[in-house]
């Protein structure tokens, strides 16, 4: 395993990523070791079962929604490159980022992009709107099985209710970014 | 307004003239400490039934005995020229946005003890340690540890804690070595005074204090992280307090210092906190389970509540643990399980009588603070005292720069330069270290550092009380946002609380979400089949804020009776009436029943005040008004028809 893993992680890879990510190199580098470790077929990439096969995320209401986040459209591989890219949304924004020219691509791991990725959870038929029936699911999935139909109905209708203001009863991107602007 | 305002005030002032009145004769008639409770005056109010054998003949219609109810007396009449000055404050409305409450109260005392004083032309009473550690000082610590936002204090935990223990430790050696420093200077004439007295007064006065902090911060809204940061701080830095005032008092007495005692100490601060910690669980969860069997005897659940905690607070004095982080850690585990089990009355009382007790004791607090400044317990010396105050000042702004500098480096939220400055300002001494320093033993100084303490904390409840508001303006620091709870936001906190429970799984790190997913898993699982009543249904926190604020909105919409936009009901479509219905099936009998009542009650009501306000609308406007409400009325008595066929449905035995 160690001759192996250094080949596949050379430097200049390394620094492509921490250019496109922003993770430091001791961050890379654990990540890496990480993903050699969940990767038990051994060959560079993560498929679906691996994700599967981590026990806390089996029992995580979202877990599934998260692990097909990570796989691109219609792919069933993800090599490192795919995995750094997905966590990047998740690194912390740093004040020194914020300095820098507005005018290049916007970093993986801004606001707006995070948004992005926890609305693309609640939206699985991506049609940019989460619809009524999109958020009666992810509420089932929280709120656990004692709760009847009805009651969930109410209350996913109060949540759109109460952020939809253009009248058409699903939440767009922008609501939802409202929706977060305290959180 | 302005008239009733003046009648309140003559009210109040000769009703308050009255009860000083009888506080001063009450002086005059006994030389016993007024709040000392010794056992001398309680015996001796049994003694004169004996003793009449020659009175007995005569038959007096009206005698006056007023040894059998001293002490309770006394006590009731403290408590009600406190509440008194209380509402006399809030009469002006000017006053207590400009000074904070504290700050009057402290100036009320000064008044009484100035008159006591020169009436009697001795000291008035003293305010008892024991008095205040165990009668005053729970009702408060109780309060704020169980309506404390769980959620953001377990965010800020790390920071708070080392605020608390890291912060207060500098503190106390900072003070009390610079204190030192300038007692070795001939000049000043302070020698006496050894290194282990300057740091024993370090100890007591280098502790922020929860109650000053807490009535002061309450009335500034500040943003609620900086709020947890600075309040979270004030009552953890008891157990810090606790071992250090116990260690170098039991140093003073010793004559020699071992390295051993030094390690001792630094061991004894981990027992006391985590035993602290440990007694308060214990006793909450024991709470949790009791309430779990009252349901028949709802009328005394409140009792239990206010019991267990009380329980967990002595218990660690007894032990000498810190009691104020026992009796937080009981009301924070008790909380959510003891919020599940008892019914919404109770929970009405608990709140209630909660606040109510906690108002008095920090009332009490502030005027005997006042009182018991004035006298001859002083003694003066400039430079002592000067000093003091600046170098508890710059140890403090130190503490928390340096703190805030490592915090920053290690964590994702920083805290901002104006959130420091709020902090390090905001930390108020208050009654405790009061307390603490009349406890310390006789030695030839100890008047001196009554004085700095008093001075102290004068200082920081007048000067940094009064300030610290205008402050926080100018200076523009983020304020708490007053906007209502949605069930959208909580639906949307706890979809991100899994998401990075599930990230922080994928990459394998042990952070925040993972150990919160793993508490919330653990109690699912285990304690609450054990601590809940019903545990086979466990309310999500999100169905329990929805219908709350359903419940809140019918209420409303029948109170107002005209035509209020709310969320879920105000259009006429049939569709939106139809949801309307569907909500009422989704509530539960309870709720249903609280409806139909209100309904029922209400109905008439908003017939008369329709008419009312029919007439103040001119024109066409009239009619459409008229049309407007008997069309909500039709949909109450819609909605009422539906309360109470669901009603009848479910009670006929027709539930899922």
């Amino acid at each position: 395993m160690g001759s192996r893993a250094s080949t596949l992680l050379r430097d200049e890879e390394i620094e492509e990523i921490k250019k496109e990510t922003g993770f430091s190199h001791s961050q890379i580098t654990r990540l890496y070791s990480r993903f050699t470790s969940l990767d038990k077929g051994e060959n560079g990439t993560l498929s679906r079962e691996d994700f599967q096969r981590i026990p806390e995320l089996a029992i995580n209401p979202l877990g599934d929604r998260i692990i097909n986040a990570f796989f691109p459209e219609g792919e069933d591989q993800v090599n490192f490159r795919g995995f750094m890219r997905t966590l990047a949304h998740f690194r912390p924004i740093e004040d020194n980022e914020k300095s820098k020219d507005q005018n290049g691509p916007e970093p993986l791991n801004s606001r707006s992009n995070k948004l992005h990725f926890a609305f693309r959870l609640y939206d699985l038929d991506k049609d940019d709107k989460i619809s009524r029936d999109e958020l009666l699911q992810v509420l089932r999935m929280m709120v656990g099985v004692n709760i009847s139909d009805e009651q969930l109905g109410s209350i996913a209708d109060r949540t759109i209710q109460e952020a939809d203001q253009d009248g058409d009863s699903a939440i767009s991107f922008a609501e939802f970014v409202k929706a977060f602007q305290y959180l | 307004m302005e008239r009733q305002n003046l009648e309140a005030g003559w009210l109040l002032g000769s009703f308050w003239s009255l009860l000083l009145g009888a506080l001063v004769v009450s002086t005059f008639k006994g030389p016993q400490q007024l709040l000392a409770l010794d056992m001398g005056s309680e015996n001796a109010s049994w003694e004169p039934e004996e003793v009449p054998g020659t009175e007995s003949s005569e038959h007096t219609f009206f005698s006056l005995d007023y040894q059998h109810v001293q002490v309770p007396f006394e006590i009731t009449l403290w408590i009600m020229l406190a509440s008194l000055a209380k509402i006399g404050f809030h009469l002006y409305n000017k006053l207590p946005s400009v000074v904070p409450e504290s700050c009057l109260l402290i100036f009320v005392g000064l008044i009484m003890g100035g008159i006591i004083y020169g009436l009697n032309d001795k000291s008035p009473p003293v305010m008892d340690s024991d008095v205040f550690f165990l009668y005053l000082l729970p009702p408060i610590v109780l309060d704020a540890g169980y309506f404390m936002p769980s959620r953001p204090f377990f965010e800020n935990i790390g920071t708070i804690l080392l605020y608390a223990v890291v912060g207060t430790i500098v503190n106390v050696f900072g003070i009390g070595f610079s204190l030192y420093g300038i007692c070795q200077v001939k000049a000043f004439r302070l020698q006496d005074i050894s290194l282990l007295h300057n740091l024993l007064f370090g100890s007591l006065i280098a502790a922020v204090d929860p109650v000053a902090v807490l009535s002061v911060f309450e009335e500034i809204h500040v943003n609620e992280k900086l709020h947890i940061l600075v309040f979270g701080e004030s009552l953890l830095n008891d157990a810090v307090t606790v071992v250090l005032y116990k260690l170098l008092r039991s140093f003073c007495e010793m004559s020699t210092i071992k390295t051993v005692d030094v390690f001792a100490g630094i061991g004894k601060f981990f027992v006391v906190a985590i035993g602290g910690v440990l007694v308060g669980l214990i006793f909450g969860m024991t709470a949790a389970f009791t309430t779990r069997f009252t349901k028949n005897i709802r009328v005394i659940e409140p009792l239990f509540v206010f019991l267990y905690s009380y329980l967990s607070y002595l218990t660690a004095e007894m032990f000498h643990l810190s009691g104020i982080v026992a009796i937080i850690a009981c009301a924070m585990g008790m909380k959510r399980y003891v919020e599940a089990n008892i019914s919404l009355k109770s929970h009405t009382t608990v709140k209630y009588f909660m606040k109510m007790w906690s108002s008095v004791s920090d009332t009490l607090i502030f005027i005997f603070l006042g009182v018991s400044t004035i006298g001859d317990n002083h003694e003066w010396n400039w430079t002592y005292i000067c000093f003091t105050v600046v170098f508890c000042l710059l140890w403090r702004a130190l503490g928390v720069l340096v703190l805030t500098f490592f915090v920053n480096r290690l964590h994702v939220n920083t805290v901002t330069s104006k959130d420091q400055f709020i902090i390090a300002y905001g930390g108020l001494r208050g009654a405790i270290c009061f307390s603490l320093v009349f406890l310390l033993p006789d030695f030839p100084r100890k008047k001196l550092f009554i004085a700095a303490t008093t001075v102290i904390i004068l200082f920081t409840v007048f000067v940094q009380g009064m300030t610290i508001r205008p402050l926080v303006e100018l200076l523009d620091v983020k304020r708490k946002r007053e906007s209502a709870p949605t069930v959208g936001e909580q639906i949307h906190m706890r979809f991100l609380d899994h998401l990075l429970a599930g990230i922080e799984d994928i990459c394998g790190h042990w952070g925040q979400y993972y150990w919160k997913d793993k508490f919330e898993y653990f109690n699912s699982k285990y304690l609450q089949k054990f601590l809940l009543r019903e545990y086979s249904q466990p309310k999500s926190s999100i169905v329990l804020l929805y219908e709350k604020l359903e419940k809140k909105h019918a209420i409303e919409l029948v109170e107002a009776g005209q035509l209020i936009h709310t969320p879920s009901h105000a259009s006429f479509d049939s569709q939106k009436s139809a949801g309307m219905v569907k909500i009422v099936d989704g509530l539960n009998s309870d709720v249903l029943e609280n409806i139909q009542k209100i309904l029922a009650r209400n109905l008439y009501k908003i017939r008369r005040t329709v008419r009312f306000c029919s007439l103040k609308i001119y024109g066409i406007q009239t009619v459409q008004y008229n049309y407007c409400l008997s069309q909500q009325h039709v949909q109450m008595l819609v909605l009422f028809r539906y309360a109470i066929n669901e009603l009848s449905i479910r009670r006929t035995g027709c539930e899922k």
